[in-house]
């Protein structure tokens, strides 16, 4: 006991020391307090996977000077005998968001990049504000070292490697300049700029980096001759991310889920990025496809709180995502390291950092191998991070920086006991007296030898007062760490009236005063005769292992694989509308094989081993499609910091593993259109995917697909105040501009001679999509309700030689029907939306009709995610107008199909094409028809038959986690349940 | 092609327009007129095939087979027609908002929560476009309201064609709307319910007070309009979806001894059973919807009137909310017949039973001899998406059926016309 107080006092004081810069000025004393210890009777985990037993351990001056089972402890080493407990390496936190009180300014300073949200200069190493709060709350976790990465911004600059222990920045960061780090959140708040949004953020970052590009060869051709060259600007953000290019220094991203991890692996591989990916916890949801990537992790434990049940309300409000995520989250870092992922473990992503080893006790619980746990708190970090050879094992001649423990670290409930970092020791908490046991009083005279018993939780203490044979309660017991209070009634004793003691408590002694009811004041003494009861706890009851089946996605009706393609499906009896030549067939089968249409027409031969479904008295439509949805967009459906954003791309931010996506099967969605939203004049570049839920996002894209642009006019473009344009005059001038602007940049290129030596021109995507669209490569897809706004886009087209593709919702199209067919333009209209704002007017419920009898090609669209789970009965209410029922299901299939680029896959039932295709329940553009089965590339994605035993399966496995939550301690889990299903992705109009 | 224009050429001709005017309101009905010869779907028994109506001074005469017609009866031959009541819809703001964007437009939010006395007729804007719309879609009578605050104010049975509000106004006061608080935040529920409570109570000490013997108590407008409630000759419809608030509804409503008429319902199907027992009716809004929980499935919301239905729950359908949306109300219905509920309940959900639960069964609803004689003549059910109405008589008046959408239609038909087709 004394000597551990000693050893206390030393730190104190050299700490003071060791905590300045070495080159600063000595101010009063020097400091050569020696800093030799010896641990000795340790179990000493030197590494992942290497454990001396009964090891000693001794350091000097912050290195270790030895390790080993047979070390001679130095003569002037100061003995720490360990008694049995742990040592293990120092942790290491890859990705730790303080130290930093800069923020992003509004405005660039100095020659950075234009755009403030690119800060690729700004270096946590020249930043850094130590926090010793922030510092000690890892170190009660074991770390020792934290790569320190910068808060604000889409690049937000380099990160740094500090010790977690006092003093100032030059003595704590021991490595400068470890890895970019780069985040697509948007910026919050009311001022914002560009970017609004991830598909914003995304694009900025890939302009940026070509601009990073750029400016090396720029810079390259000048200074080898300034001959006829333009002097490339000085740009300290472009200048230190070109260098960080060309040393392949690591760029960290953060990925905010599953399919943002494999997106975000696909654009780092765009530019051959060095790239560790922050990961969000829901890896295991798509495990082979991200393991494939073989990008490092950063896994955060960030395990979800256990969500309310009691009320049946409550959980009817969970959705079986919720509760899968409860009970797989922790299986996460398990499940990652079993798949051969090289992974760091964080506190990042946890509020409260005390949580963390307790989850990474949970993660060890739920599968995660102690090797791989430690490896990845330790030597993956530190390899990561260029720090190895001093920082991540134990070993001769490496930095002293260690964690002791008295039990496994990775069970629980161990806490660290001992954290110390560079030979220095940390208080991990402040040391507490505890006053609980019983207690012999001695006073001088015996006035009152009683005895005092301790018990129950601070600051609910009780004491029994016992005399001989007879004991009371006191009335008062108070303990603050240093003095007890206690006050009693002693009648019943013996003792006259009230009796106060107070006593400084040190150990297992008490030094006190006393005063008695007539005002009397005795010194007393007291000793411990009994210690407090250890710790009492419930043996932990053993809870229920489920085994829930991966589904993708995973959640309600996910699918455990995806729908297998059978070699050949034979379809009989059905009324077939096949759009195509042979228009419907009554009575009809239909032959597919292997995801294609083989043959149309009346009692088809089956090959052997078909598949054969009788649909008598159904009938089969092509798969619907969509031309124009909002759905399965991640972080905005619209860029609106710029009136041009004709960079971005859905299809960076698209996710379909959303509940919608099952929904649209059921109404016989096969494809679509997801668009940008309508708040610019040129928004963003649209995707084109089929519903194949369950696939990843990339597989869902139809890549031979026409690739769009969306435009938009009127009311939605012209109502942000402090943005051009205003007007509709002004809108189709900035429009105009860019087209303009997107020749020059043309222009630029064909003059551009690769071998001149000259400096290139500047790639700009913002340019390139436009110039797409000036040159037939791209479609134009253009947003717009008033037909005067049609008309001047159209003229505007044919003034650059291109035809616009289709005009959104046109509400107004049917007073230009004869203008929009000459032109070419297919309208993409609604049915019966009209009056929800001004330019929606004049909307009619004839508006297709006409237009189709015009001889427009026409289509419906939805809009709207819900409106697109029923399309068939969008194209029947127009039958009531007298369009007929061929063209009818043509605004639903092959009409969009065409304007979409797809018509050459799908969009009729005709040999060749993709077997993408509906059984309804009777005539498919009756009000009283539902879809009975949805395949795609001839495969079933969606049966109602099925559907009803997945429903049962949902019911059960929802069932099953919500018994298995209540298993949890009531007071762990929520109040209230807040978490909801999806809404559904609202309309843009 | 050829064909569909030949087609549209005689649909042209006949809704050719009485005038070259806009949407005109017809005169009172002037000499008796049958329609002869159609299958009537009474709907309060079987369908009368070849059978005839007639209609006199704005009432239905008489229904049926051989009926004698009265001398200077006009006849409308509806051989091959269907004959319908016209339809109802349950709860709009149909003639009280023309452009959602602009909020002048709109007569709905009165300023505070507790606006029992504001009375929708008042402010039902003839003129709005949405109205003829409504009205050659087949809907007869709409319950239009406010929809602001808790009590939102008194709602009116208007009739969809006329010249003023006065004329248009089959019923008002319908019903009380009351919009039941969000119970998922305790705290602006407690301070909510104590809102409704407290005009609740108000309004009985005011009733109290007014009849006591040589009452001198000064007219409190927002409780004198709640008297009627009181007392229950006017229900209130409340607005509720989420099953805590159903719940919550159900038992007030019997704590105040109210009549209440539960709108919206979404969850209802979970306390199909309590409903049945408190003899408590819904109005259905939306049918076609979104599930409000992932899991639940993709039809939660269009199985709802079926699984009412097999509970044995009095409902309607009350089509959507919004004015330019009246004209869905079929469509809601239909969306019901394909899962399952049968294609007679879905009709009779936006006709009779509408017109049961909103006490105005004794005017519309059905083809029975002394109700009103609002009846359209169509080609086919009026639940099927293809289906055309081709004549609506609104208490025995026919209709000018060329409203807004018809009228751009014709026009801009002219212009392609013009362009050489």
């Amino acid at each position: 006991m004394q000597l551990k107080r000693l050893f206390f006092l030393t730190i104190l004081m050299t700490l003071s020391a060791l905590a300045i810069s070495q080159t600063a000025r000595v101010v009063g004393l020097r400091d050569n307090t020696p800093a030799v210890f010896a641990f000795t009777g340790a179990r000493i985990v030197t590494e992942p996977g290497k454990v001396l037993e009964n090891a000693t351990l001794v350091i000097r001056d912050g290195i270790i000077e030895d390790i080993g089972t047979r070390v001679s402890i130095p003569a002037d080493a100061a003995i720490i005998d360990l008694n049995g407990k742990l040592i293990y390496p120092g942790f290491i936190d890859l990705y730790a968001v303080w130290g930093q009180n800069d923020t992003v300014q509004t405005a660039p300073s100095g020659t950075a990049y234009w755009n403030p949200q690119v800060r690729s200069d700004f270096s946590m190493a020249s930043a850094m504000k130590p926090s010793e709060r922030d510092a000690a709350a890892l170190r009660s976790q074991g770390f020792v070292a934290a790569n320190l990465v910068p808060a604000h911004g889409i690049f937000r600059g380099t990160g740094a490697v500090a010790l977690l222990g006092e003093g100032d920045p030059t003595r704590l960061i021991i490595k400068s300049e470890t890895a970019q780090v780069i985040n697509f959140m948007p910026p919050r708040g009311p001022s914002r700029g560009y970017p609004t949004s991830v598909m914003g953020a995304i694009s900025l970052m890939r302009q940026t980096l070509i601009d990073a590009q750029w400016y090396r060869e720029a810079h390259t051709a000048y200074s080898r001759s300034p001959q006829g060259k333009q002097r490339p600007e000085t740009n300290k953000s472009l200048d230190v991310l070109s260098k960080a290019l060309a040393a392949r220094t690591p760029f960290i991203i953060e990925a905010t889920d599953e399919n943002y991890f494999i997106k975000t692996n696909e654009i780092a591989q765009e530019f051959g990025l060095n790239l560790w990916i922050r990961g969000s916890g829901t890896e295991y949801r798509r495990l082979d496809a991200i393991a494939a990537t073989k990008v490092p992790v950063i896994v955060p434990l960030n395990f979800p709180a256990t969500p309310a049940v009691d009320a049946p309300e409550d959980a009817m409000n969970l959705s079986l995502e919720v509760l899968r995520h409860w009970y797989l989250a922790p299986q996460n870092p398990a499940r990652l390291a079993a798949a051969g992922i090289s992974m760091a473990l964080t506190t990042d992503g946890l509020r409260d950092k005390s949580e963390f080893l307790k989850n990474l006790q949970k993660a060890v619980k739920n599968g995660l191998d102690e090797q791989a746990a430690l490896a990845a708190l330790t030597t993956n970090p530190a390899q990561l991070l260029g720090i190895q050879n001093k920082y991540g094992t134990l070993a001769k001649g490496k930095s002293a920086s260690f964690v002791i423990t008295s039990k496994n670290i990775f069970e629980e409930p161990t806490s660290v006991e001992q954290i110390w970092i560079d030979g220095k020791q940390y208080e991990v908490k402040p040391q507490r007296e505890d006053p609980r046991g019983n207690w012999t009083v001695t006073t001088p005279g015996q006035l009152f030898n009683v005895q005092f018993s301790i018990s129950g939780e601070s600051p609910r203490l009780t004491a029994d007062v016992k005399l001989g044979e007879k004991s009371i309660r006191s009335q008062t017991v108070r303990f603050d760490n240093h003095r007890l209070i206690i006050a009693f009634v002693g009648d019943s004793l013996g003792i006259t009236g009230n009796i106060r003691l107070s006593a400084n408590l040190a150990g297992d002694e008490l030094l006190g005063v006393a005063e008695t009811a007539a005002g009397s004041i005795y010194s007393w003494t007291g000793l411990r005769s009994e210690a407090p009861n250890a710790e009492r706890r419930q043996p932990e009851t053993p809870k229920t292992v489920l085994t829930l089946e991966d589904r993708f996605p995973s959640m309600e009706y996910g699918v455990a694989r995806i729908p297998e393609q059978p070699r050949n499906v034979l379809i009989q009896n059905a009324t077939i509308w096949t759009q195509g030549l042979h228009g419907r067939i009554d009575n009809g089968d239909l032959l597919i094989s292997q995801g294609k249409v083989v043959r149309v027409g009346h009692e088809l031969v089956a090959p052997s081993g078909s598949i054969i479904i009788d649909a008598t008295g159904k009938h089969i439509t092509p798969g619907l499609i969509d031309p124009h949805m909002h759905s399965s967009i991640g972080g905005g459906v619209n860029e609106t910091g710029d009136a041009i954003t004709s960079e971005t791309r859905i299809s960076d931010v698209f996710n379909a593993d959303e509940i919608w996506t099952y929904r649209l099967l059921a109404g016989g969605m096969t494809a679509g259109t997801l668009f940008h939203g309508s708040a610019n004049p040129i928004g963003g570049q649209n995707t084109i995917i089929k519903m194949r839920w369950g696939s990843l996002p990339s597989q869902m894209i139809i890549e031979d697909a026409k690739p769009g642009l969306k435009f938009a006019l009127g009311e939605n473009v012209k109502r942000s105040p402090n943005r051009y344009p205003n007007t509709r005059l002004g809108t189709e001038q900035i429009i105009k501009d860019a087209f303009l602007a997107a020749l020059e940049y043309d222009r630029q290129w064909k003059n551009y001679n690769p071998r001149s030596g000259n400096i290139p021109p500047r790639r700009d995507l913002q340019l390139e999509s436009i110039l797409e669209v000036l040159q037939g490569k791209r479609a134009a897809h253009v947003h717009a309700y008033r037909a005067d706004e049609m008309l001047m886009m159209m003229r505007l087209a044919e003034e650059f030689g291109f035809r616009v593709a289709s005009f959104e919702h046109a509400i107004e199209g049917y007073k230009v029907a004869d203008e929009l067919r000459e032109h070419g333009a297919v309208p993409i209209v609604w049915t019966d939306w009209s009056s929800f704002k001004v330019e929606a007017a004049d909307g009619i419920q004839h508006n297709a009709a006409l237009l189709n009898r015009a001889g427009v090609t026409t289509t419906l669209h939805s809009d709207n995610t819900q409106l697109s789970t029923r399309m068939n009965w969008e194209a029947g209410k127009t039958l009531a107008q007298g369009v007929s029922e061929e063209d009818a299901l043509n605004f639903i299939t092959l009409n969009p199909a065409k304007v979409l680029g797809i018509d050459h896959r799908v969009g009729s039932i005709e040999p060749g094409k993709d077997a993408d295709f509906v059984i309804w329940s009777g005539h498919p553009l009756s009000g009283f028809t539902h879809a009975e089965q949805t395949w795609i590339d001839g495969r079933k994605y969606f049966d109602r038959e099925t559907d009803q035993q997945l429903r049962d399966q949902v019911q059960h496995e929802r069932a099953v986690l919500i018994q298995r939550i209540l298993e949890e301690p009531a007071e762990s889990r929520q109040q209230a349940a807040p978490t909801r299903g999806r809404r559904p992705m609202e309309d843009e109009q | 092609m050829r064909i569909q224009n030949i087609m549209i050429a005689l649909l042209s001709v006949f809704f050719l327009p009485l005038s070259g005017k806009a949407h005109t309101p017809a005169p009172p009905q002037q000499q008796p007129i049958a329609l002869v010869g159609g299958t009537v779907h009474t709907l309060s028994g079987e369908a009368i095939t070849g059978g005839t109506v007639l209609l006199i001074d704005g009432k239905i005469e008489a229904v049926g087979l051989n009926i004698e017609l009265p001398a200077g009866t006009q006849v409308i031959d509806t051989r091959g027609k269907h004959v319908y009541p016209t339809l109802i819809l349950g709860r709009t703001t149909l003639g009280l908002t023309e452009i959602g964007a602009v909020p002048v437009t709109s007569d709905l939010n009165e300023v505070g929560n507790i606006n029992p006395n504001i009375r929708a007729e008042a402010a039902f804007h003839p003129e709005s476009s949405h109205i003829p719309v409504a009205a050659v879609n087949g809907i007869g009578v709409a319950v239009t309201g406010p929809t602001g605050g808790i009590i939102s104010g008194l709602t009116a049975a208007m009739l969809t064609d006329g010249w003023t509000w006065e004329q248009m106004t089959l019923k008002a006061p319908l019903g009380l709307s009351i919009n039941w608080p969000n119970m998922a935040d305790a705290s602006a529920r407690d301070q909510a319910l104590k809102e409704l409570n407290d005009a609740f109570d108000s309004a009985r000490r005011y009733m109290l007070a007014r009849k006591a013997a040589g009452s001198n108590q000064a007219i409190d407008i927002r409780w004198e309009a709640m008297m009627p409630v009181l007392e229950s000759k006017l229900p209130v419809m409340v607005n509720a979806s989420e099953l805590r608030q159903i719940q919550a509804a159900m038992a007030w409503a019997e704590k105040q001894n109210v009549k209440m008429i539960l709108v919206g319902g979404r969850d209802a199907a979970y306390v199909a059973d309590q409903l049945k027992a408190k003899n408590i009716p819904v109005m259905i809004t939306p049918v076609i919807g979104a599930p409000s929980r992932q899991w639940e499935g993709y039809d939660f919301s269009y199985s709802l009137p079926l699984k009412l239905h097999e509970a044995g729950v009095k409902f309607s359908i009350a089509g959507e909310g919004s004015a330019a949306g009246a004209t869905r109300l079929s469509k809601h219905a239909a969306s019901a017949v394909a899962f399952g509920l049968p294609a007679e309940e879905a009709l009779k959900a936006i006709t009779i039973y509408a017109a049961e639960i909103l006490g105005i069964d004794d005017q519309v609803g059905t083809i029975e001899a002394g109700k009103d004689a609002s009846i359209m003549i169509t080609n086919g059910n009026p639940l099927e998406l293809s289906t055309q109405i081709e004549q609506v008589f609104i208490q025995g008046r026919k209709i000018d059926m060329t409203d807004k959408h018809r009228e751009l239609y014709e026009k801009y038909l002219e212009k392609h016309r013009q362009a050489g087709e």
